[in-house]
């Protein structure tokens, strides 16, 4: 102990015996663990454990699902199945939209051959204030808070009008 | 006196500590940091792109599609500055866009790889086409999402996937005596239909509890364990709090999907032969011509590197490679010697093949 102190090395600490035994310890388990969830053993064991849990529980689920439906009707209250059909109807809603500016890209397409494949909008593309060479490690000028719903910015084409001036002229 | 001193000082070196613990165990980490904008929504599902650094003029032309597995939030691909993959992409010059699949209600419970493959991800593609302007472009899936990937590039062959990337590509499940889900997911011990009639969707928690009983050691005790060793280093601190911080971030796999994930992949191994059907068209592997790498972790538990071999053999591109790197089944991409291994083979396969003009084997 004194040595280690004297040459300037790590201190002496009473527990580097005790945490090498627990290393030892925990590498010896870790093998035996790994080895045992790796049986048919423990695969039926653990799907029994699960199948009884879901099979005791139903009961319990479904008493509290039906009492919740009645006290929800009670009060004039829509249930989740009314929300769930809900959201479906948004999500094909969502799909149709979607559907339908794929299309719209593709008649601009058609309408404007030089236009094809041309970015949603036209506006200067917001490169880093601080733009490094291909190899530089990334700056970080722009914060996460731009993280928005806004479209895209897209590479500069500064002679090729908007999206918007594009369908404008296809009507 | 001296003795004092030495008590007093170990006791304020324990508060600290303390003080370390109770931080990184009761906060979250400041996470998914590199600038993106939200570009495209459908559902719960976003779609995100990373705002260049590199001249216009300097980067590659065919932008990149980060597709990651269903269960769990996309951002350990962009963990931490200075640790993060996309990152460091997007310092390389890459136009790179990542799909965050978003949280799966109650609603969304019949959702299968048939909606995801088919639905969302060809939207999505077809959104990142219009942005860059360009036909071609090129999708990297990790885990799940490399089943969809590879789903979407064998079904739609011809919608301009140029390249490839499968990182620890849970594909083939023939070999069951080593893949541990395989075993615990028997039609003789696991009913499917009873655990999703009780949940709608396979809760987060559960998903958590399999991936870490598979491990139960090392991440119930021997990580907490490391974290205690060292904390009083700030770098090992800040990056299991990074870690911790996804790792405890779980989300539920829509029923559909996880009754497929069982039935038709851990139980039957449809995919890889060749009788897997989405939407009533049969996934043929061998329809599947993109440029392709298929990275594999040596020492991934999750998906054991059997799971992602056999795909090479099934698919009809003429550029394919396997990438072997020693690691789990997250650490080849988010651990401490990831930017030294990984990253640059991904840069250096995936910038040979990224310009403009079509330029590899394909």
């Amino acid at each position: 102990m004194a040595e280690g102190q004297a040459g300037g090395s790590k201190p002496f600490d009473p527990l580097e015996s005790f945490r090498g035994l627990r290393d030892i310890y925990l590498d010896t388990m870790a093998k035996a663990m790994v080895e045992a969830v790796n049986t048919e053993s423990y695969a039926k064991a653990s799907g029994a454990m699960l199948d009884t849990t879901l099979t005791m529980s139903a009961p319990l689920r479904d008493g509290l699902e039906k009492s919740m439906l009645q006290v929800l009707e009670q009060l004039s209250l829509p249930s989740r199945q009314d929300i769930v059909a809900l959201a479906e109807r948004f999500t094909n809603l969502e799909m149709c939209l979607d559907d339908m500016d794929a299309k719209l890209d593709r008649i601009l397409g058609l309408s404007h051959p030089a236009q094809q494949g041309v970015p949603d909008e036209t506006v200067d593309e917001p490169v880093a204030r601080t733009t490094p060479t291909a190899k530089a490690s990334p700056t970080r000028t722009v914060t996460a808070k731009q993280v928005s719903s806004r479209k895209p910015a897209a590479p500069p084409r500064k002679t090729a009008p908007s999206k918007k001036a594009a369908r404008k002229n296809a009507k | 006196m001296e003795q004092a001193q030495a008590i007093t000082e170990k006791v304020e070196l324990l508060e600290e500590r303390l003080r370390t613990l109770n931080k990184v165990m009761t906060t979250k980490a400041a996470i998914a940091q590199t600038p993106k904008e939200l570009v495209w929504t459908l559902n719960k599902a976003k779609l995100y792109r990373y705002i260049p650094v590199v001249p216009m003029e300097e980067r590659h032309g065919i932008p990149l599609l980060l597709v990651f597995a269903l269960m769990n939030r996309p951002y350990i691909l962009d963990l931490r500055p200075g640790h993060s993959f996309v990152e460091f992409l997007v310092s390389r010059g890459f136009d790179v866009y990542l799909l965050d699949w978003g949280v799966p209600g109650p609603e969304d419970k019949h959702l299968k790889f048939d909606d995801y493959a088919l639905d969302y991800l060809p939207r999505a593609i077809r959104k990142v086409k219009s942005i860059s302007g360009t036909e071609e472009f090129s999708m990297l899936g990790w885990c799940i999402g490399a089943i969809l990937t590879t789903i979407y590039a064998s079904v739609l062959p011809n919608d301009g996937l140029r390249n490839l990337i499968l990182l620890t590509a849970p594909l083939d499940f023939g070999n069951k005596p080593d893949i541990t889900f395989a075993r615990w997911t028997d039609e003789k011990y696991f009913d499917v239909e009873k655990v999703l009639a009780a949940f709608g969707n396979m809760p987060g928690d559960m998903i958590d509890y399999g991936a870490k009983a598979l491990k139960p050691v090392e991440n119930y005790i021997g990580n907490y364990v490391k974290l205690w060793d060292n904390l009083d280093n700030p770098q090992i601190v800040e990056a299991w709090h990074a870690m911790n911080t996804w790792v405890t971030d779980n989300i539920p796999l829509a029923g559909g999907v996880f009754r497929q994930l069982i039935v038709d992949l851990y139980q039957n191994n449809r995919l890889i032969k060749g009788e897997m059907n989405v939407r009533g068209q049969r996934v043929d592997l061998g329809k599947l011509q993109a440029n392709l790498l298929t990275v594999i972790a040596e020492g991934d538990h999750i998906t054991p590197p059997c799971q992602s071999e056999a795909i090479l053999s099934r698919v009809a591109s003429r550029d394919k490679e396997i990438f072997r790197v020693s690691g789990g089944h997250i650490g080849i991409m988010a651990g401490s010697g990831a930017h030294k291994r990984t990253w640059p083979h991904i840069d250096e396969w995936l910038g040979a093949r990224s310009s403009q003009k079509a330029d590899s084997g394909n």
